[in-house]
């Protein structure tokens, strides 16, 4: 495995890591979350949970590209809170896409321009899945609230 | 005799071969005007833009457009006031600087927004204005400014998409 230093291409490579770890989180979130939903917001659930297995194996592509092992998928992920009915499958949904949202942001620091189009507007669409999670907007997506 | 060798003092340090940046701190005050980095010029004019899209907003809000859209429109206006109190919190420029005009976004000379503000015309302007930051990002220096602009430009996004609902 490349070794991870604070700038340079192992900064982009720490970023992808994490930016796929999310990925990998949220495919095992959207699978519990699905199971509570259905009609319009579980097919919404599975086109999620499918764009971020896309997702996933665009940065799995990146990483090996680089020269080095995508970071493996836990067998299973401590969710924050307990999952029981659809308002919390749908909560689940708009958190582990802020997650993401907050993953790709690490991408956007790095000096690459590419990688950093590339996290920005992996931004856009985690951001916009967890708007239409949440109903609503928010002002700073993936930046801490201040 | 004090006085006298306070008004000698340039006297003293150009026959010794000084200049008087070499004798105190700081900026040299016969250089002229500090220049502005290229990530001040480009947040300047994203501030601009930010500016010019919340004039965009008011304008719907006050008047063209039905009360029922302007009470939606209202949260989207207030989040882009908060993403000019950020940008403008990362402005800093030093004194008496001038930032170059090359790049700027500007607004009508007069800052008054023309013509009818549609939804359609707020969509595109969140949708441009996504896309400016996206490409302005790439060339900041700054991971943190660049990490800005990635957020804002998310945030407007999500608010074309929520302008097509």
């Amino acid at each position: 495995m490349t070794r991870v230093t604070p700038s340079g291409p192992g900064s982009a490579l720490a970023a992808l890591q994490a930016a796929l770890a999310a990925e990998d989180a949220a495919i095992f979130g959207y699978g519990v979350a699905g199971a509570y939903l259905s009609g319009n917001r579980k097919s919404a659930a599975e086109q999620d949970w499918t764009g971020h297995n896309e997702a996933r194996d665009s940065l799995a592509a990146m990483i090996s590209a680089l020269g080095a092992a995508p970071v493996a998928a836990s067998a299973f992920y401590q969710l924050p809170f307990r999952v029981h009915d659809a308002a919390s499958a749908t909560a689940l949904a708009a958190y582990l896409e802020d997650g993401v949202t907050r993953a790709y942001l690490g991408l956007v620091a790095v000096s690459d321009q590419r990688l950093r189009t590339f996290g920005a507007l992996a931004m856009q669409t985690a951001a916009g899945r967890a708007a239409s999670w949440r109903g609503t907007t928010e002002a700073f997506p993936g930046l801490e609230a201040s | 005799m004090l006085a006298a060798s306070a008004a000698a003092l340039p006297v003293l340090l150009a026959l010794a071969g000084c200049r008087s940046s070499d004798a105190f701190a700081g900026p040299d005050p016969l250089a002229g005007r500090p220049s502005v980095s290229p990530d001040v010029v480009t947040l300047q004019a994203v501030i601009t833009a930010e500016q010019t899209m919340i004039k965009l907003y008011q304008a719907a809000v006050d008047g063209h457009l039905a009360a029922g859209q302007a009470h939606r429109l209202e949260g989207l206006l207030t989040q882009h006031r908060q993403h000019l109190g950020l940008l403008q919190a990362r402005l800093v420029v030093p004194p008496g600087a001038a930032a170059s005009p090359s790049g700027a976004v500007t607004a009508s000379p007069s800052g008054a927004v023309t013509g009818p503000v549609t939804i359609a015309r707020l969509r595109a302007a969140e949708r441009a204005s996504a896309a400016s930051l996206v490409r302005r990002l790439v060339t900041v220096q700054q991971p943190a400014l660049a990490q800005l602009f990635a957020s804002i430009a998310a945030s407007d996004a999500t608010h074309a998409a929520a302008l097509s609902g």
